[in-house]
């Protein structure tokens, strides 16, 4: 009986993989991602493996401040105040990488419960829910992440905690579209008629057939998330850690020097990001065609 | 200061102190000065700001920087929508080409760029004379020559001007030709930098509506009465394709306002961008509850006037099917 039921899940998984690895795009995309994660997943765990030391700061080197071109000792350069902007990528990789995970994944997780309670229930429930989405659609999230950070403070998990009130809204709305969809479809009525629980009609039969588009969403969020930590920090809205590894207070350190021509101050840290968000992007929308049941067929 | 302006120096410290206290209710509890902050909004009293580019009341400080920020994100929006729309609707006409491949392309580094990142590129490129004197061509910061504006009739002591607060369309009416072209070349760099953000968004969407729009049946008939192909594009695809895009240019606005925070404070432009990062961090509470409001409020009216042009769009809809 567990073996038949888990079968077209995998099957569909591997359908899935098929479709992705199709195109080139998303196959860049993947590597990449992947390449990231195996960085943040070294500095976590092992970091002498790749030759850092100290990942929770980018270590300055006083002795020689001012910023040195890139050279086969830095292959990257170095900004003031002696920061090898290469080991401050590697180090940068972990904590941006590691906020975005957990910001959009717990930012998923309470986003699709909120939703599918709502969409199931309906009535006051949905209105209540539906009302608090819109209130947090209505202000730029840039501005409204700034305000959160202001009046909770500013440490990295108080970042990511305001964040995740900004970003769990969007993914009850996707949720809830999708689930007012499955709610009328005749196996939740057939369950139904069967007795079962509302819990689990909701999360053993509406859930499962919502989680397409959460992925797609997924993916792109990781991306706007770790563009969003940098730019904070880059404006100066960053946590109150000198030396914190983020690419983005990397670039805003390199700022001043890049005016005066060292441009290896900022087109570095600038690419490692682009290059992640680029990644994520690829792989968000590679899965928007691989998920999407026409193309399935 | 601005509490200065509430203090008569001839008074005693404890006098003023209280005086203090009474006007700004700093003995009632939380909820009863927010009750007071909610009634001065409705009054028009939205408090008092204090940062690096203006100190005074908030609700000057927004007829200040807003129709600054109104001007860089519309003509980014325009700039956006100009370039997007044709290029998403000429990558869904020649799908799987190598139009539609670098569209799709510059659409993806478009959504992946750090904002702060092609602000610095842009202007390192063309406004900074030590790293490219070819291309040094455009001003780094302002909105516009401040020598331009001494002495200019209809420009009052704060740098507002008449009557419509917007610089642009101000110098316009008084025909004032070089504050006009400067502050054309003070907005070009920001815009530019806008725009780009948000292009690959709008792209997107259009290519993919277009796409649909070209599959239905209404597109084959249009093609099967022998109708030019010129015309089955304009007339029977993009205008019903157009109609989904329309939906979402309000909540990428959004993204655009959510841009300018940074944009203008890479650029020194002083908009509600540059004013809501002095705000934060100077710990500037009613800075900050001004911007938030003045941002929501855009919103919400961009969103307004999307439902407007969505009925103008789509017939049906004015007609109340």
């Amino acid at each position: 009986m567990e073996e038949m039921k888990r079968n077209p899940r995998i099957e569909s998984f591997l359908l899935t993989l098929k479709i992705l690895f199709q195109s080139p795009a998303s196959v860049f995309g993947v590597v990449v991602v992947l390449i990231y994660i195996a960085i943040a997943a070294i500095d976590q765990f092992d970091p002498s493996l790749i030759g850092l030391t100290n990942v929770n700061s980018l270590v300055p080197n006083f002795t020689i401040p001012e910023p040195l071109p890139p050279s086969p000792a830095h292959p990257f350069g170095t900004v003031y105040p002696g920061i090898d902007i290469f080991t401050g990528i590697l180090k940068a990789i972990r904590i941006d990488i590691g906020f975005a995970f957990f910001v959009v994944i717990l930012g998923a997780v309470s986003g699709v419960l909120i939703g599918v309670i709502s969409a199931y229930f309906g009535g006051w429930i949905d209105e209540i829910v539906m009302r608090i989405t819109d209130i947090f659609f209505s202000i730029p999230y840039l501005v409204l992440a700034i305000a959160i950070g202001f009046f909770l403070g500013r440490s990295l998990f108080i970042l990511s905690v305001g964040l995740i009130i900004i970003w769990w809204p969007i993914y009850a709305r996707v949720v809830r579209g999708q689930s007012l969809a499955v709610r009328e479809q005749t196996f939740v009525e057939a369950a139904r008629a069967s007795g079962v629980g509302n819990s689990k009609i909701m999360f053993r039969h509406i859930l499962p057939n919502t989680l397409a588009p959460i992925f797609v969403q997924f993916s792109f969020d990781l991306a706007t998330i770790v563009l969003t930590l940098a730019t904070l920090n880059f404006i100066g809205f960053a946590p109150a850690n000198a030396y914190l590894p983020d690419m983005g207070y990397l670039s805003s350190i390199g700022y001043e020097y890049a005016v005066i021509g060292d441009w290896w101050t900022i087109v570095f840290p600038g690419f490692g990001l682009l290059l992640f968000a680029l990644a994520m992007n690829l792989v968000g929308d590679g899965l928007r065609d691989a998920l999407d049941p026409r193309l399935r067929r | 200061m601005i509490i200065s302006s509430y203090l008569n120096p001839h008074l005693p410290y404890a006098v003023q102190r209280a005086m203090l206290v009474k006007e700004f209710h700093l003995n009632d509890p939380i909820w009863v000065q927010y009750y007071y902050y909610m009634v001065g909004l409705l009054q028009g009293n939205w408090g008092y700001t204090h940062t690096a580019i203006y100190s005074g009341p908030v609700t000057t400080a927004i007829s200040l920087f807003l129709p600054n920020t109104i001007q860089l994100s519309i003509i980014a929006f325009i700039i956006a929508v100009v370039i997007a729309i044709p290029a998403g609707q000429e990558s869904a006409v020649r799908k799987n080409s190598a139009v539609d491949q670098i569209s799709r392309f510059v659409a993806f580094v478009g959504i992946s760029l750090p904002v702060f990142w092609l602000a610095q590129i842009l202007s390192e490129v063309f406004a900074t004379p030590t790293v490219s004197p070819a291309l040094n061509i455009l001003p780094l910061s302002g909105t516009v020559d401040a020598t331009l504006m001494a002495g200019v009739p209809w420009i009052n002591s704060i740098g507002v001007s008449n009557p419509t607060h917007i610089m642009m369309i101000d110098a316009l009416i008084h025909g004032n030709l070089p504050i006009f072209f400067s502050s054309i070349r003070h907005v070009i760099l920001p815009a530019a930098t806008l725009a780009f953000t948000s292009i690959a968004g709008i792209m997107r969407y259009m290519r993919a509506s277009m796409v649909e729009s070209l599959s239905q049946d209404y597109v084959k008939t249009a093609r099967s009465k022998g109708l030019p192909e010129k015309v089955v594009i304009k007339v029977h695809a993009r205008k019903n394709a157009l109609i989904p895009v329309v939906t979402i240019l309000g909540l990428l606005f959004a993204g655009l306002l959510g841009g300018v925070v940074v944009i203008e404070d890479l650029f020194s432009y002083p908009g509600m961008g540059l004013w809501t990062v002095d705000a934060i961090l100077g710990y500037d509470s009613g800075g900050i509850m001004g911007t938030t409001i003045v941002f929501g409020l855009i919103l919400v009216t961009a969103n307004f006037i999307v439902d407007l042009l969505y009925a103008w769009i789509d017939p049906r809809i004015r007609l109340g099917e």
